[in-house]
């Protein structure tokens, strides 16, 4: 969870982010982020998350269980 | 001649294509069982040319030398290098890190530089008529979120090809470059799981011919290193679909 979100701070170009923040709270949540979040996933974990998977994430810590349910798959 | 990253996609297909019209290969990725596959299926086509496996990662430049002699050692003199070994990764600019892009820049564009240098050596070239053929990418002309370092890469790589023409046509080796739009290859795919269907389609409409077959490159790499490639040299074939057109 640890790397999970340092990796995430830097994608959203924040100091430091926790698993309850608002993902549409922070400036840098867009596209692109959302881009670098499945690239991120692949490259991190090993995980295959397309951008209709992201849809339904509201927080960090969405991002974060999505690509654990994806990784258990 | 020798192909890099012939485990797979465009490089398999080359390897096909050239065994076919009766080259002697030297087959080169970092895949072994990629590799296997291939000369599986080179041995069962035809004993056209003799072919030699050397599983080796492109990223390490410094073994490349070394390779290059086993190469030969194995399959006599080069003629040909086809450089088809490539890496790509989606990074856009926030996540870039030196280390991923400086891998990226080793393996597409180092890598065949350092090639080209082996190849061109009077103890390794088989002396006329060579042909160095690196595949480049649409990306090396126009841009892609994500794909900085890709782009960069690519685009460095027609760079070297134009100035090496120029050095090595003394030698009678030509120097060229394929732009290839995407290609249904292993790598492609890869890039493509990480699209919805929007953007896949998106993707595909970039292309006024669709996308394009791992073969549809070979057959350009075949026409530049054969005598129908004779008087060109320093030049970029783009093999895309349209995709440039626009």
């Amino acid at each position: 969870m640890e790397d999970f979100l340092i990796e995430m701070a830097e994608i959203l170009e924040e100091d430091s982010v926790r698993e309850s923040d608002e993902l549409n709270g922070f400036e840098s949540w867009d596209s692109l982020a959302a881009l670098s979040v499945i690239a991120m996933a692949d490259e991190k974990f090993g995980v295959n998350a397309t951008a209709q998977d992201l849809k339904g994430a509201e927080t960090v810590g969405d991002l974060y269980a999505l690509i654990q349910a994806k990784n258990a798959a | 001649m020798l192909v890099t990253g012939a485990g797979s996609g465009i490089g398999r297909s080359t390897a096909l294509l050239l065994h076919q019209l009766g080259a002697r290969l030297s087959v080169v990725d970092r895949d072994e069982a990629g590799l296997a596959a291939l000369c599986a299926d080179l041995n069962a086509t035809n004993d056209n040319g003799a072919v030699t496996a050397h599983v080796a990662d492109l990223a390490n430049l410094d073994a490349i030398p070394d390779l290059v002699t086993q190469c030969v050692d194995a399959n006599g003199l080069l003629h040909s290098v086809v450089h088809c070994a490539g890496i790509q990764a989606i990074m856009p600019l926030r996540t870039l890190q030196i280390e991923s892009w400086r891998k990226i820049f080793a393996v597409n564009t180092e890598a065949g530089l350092v090639l080209a240098k082996a190849m061109s050596n009077r103890k390794v070239y088989a002396g006329d008529d060579g042909a160095i053929v690196f595949i480049s990418s649409v990306m090396a002309q126009a841009g892609s979120v994500g794909a900085i370092a890709y782009s960069m890469s690519k685009a460095a790589l027609e760079g070297i090809a134009r100035s090496l023409s120029l050095e090595l046509a003394p030698r009678r080796i030509r120097v060229n470059c394929i732009a290839p739009g995407f290609v249904r290859t292993p790598l492609f795919e890869q890039t493509e799981k990480l699209w919805d269907d929007a953007a896949r389609k998106a993707v595909e409409n970039l292309h006024p011919l669709g996308f394009g077959r791992p073969e549809d490159v070979a057959n350009a790499v075949a026409f530049l290193i054969a005598d129908t490639g004779r008087w060109i040299t320093g030049s970029t074939l783009v093999v895309d679909g349209g995709y440039l057109a626009r």
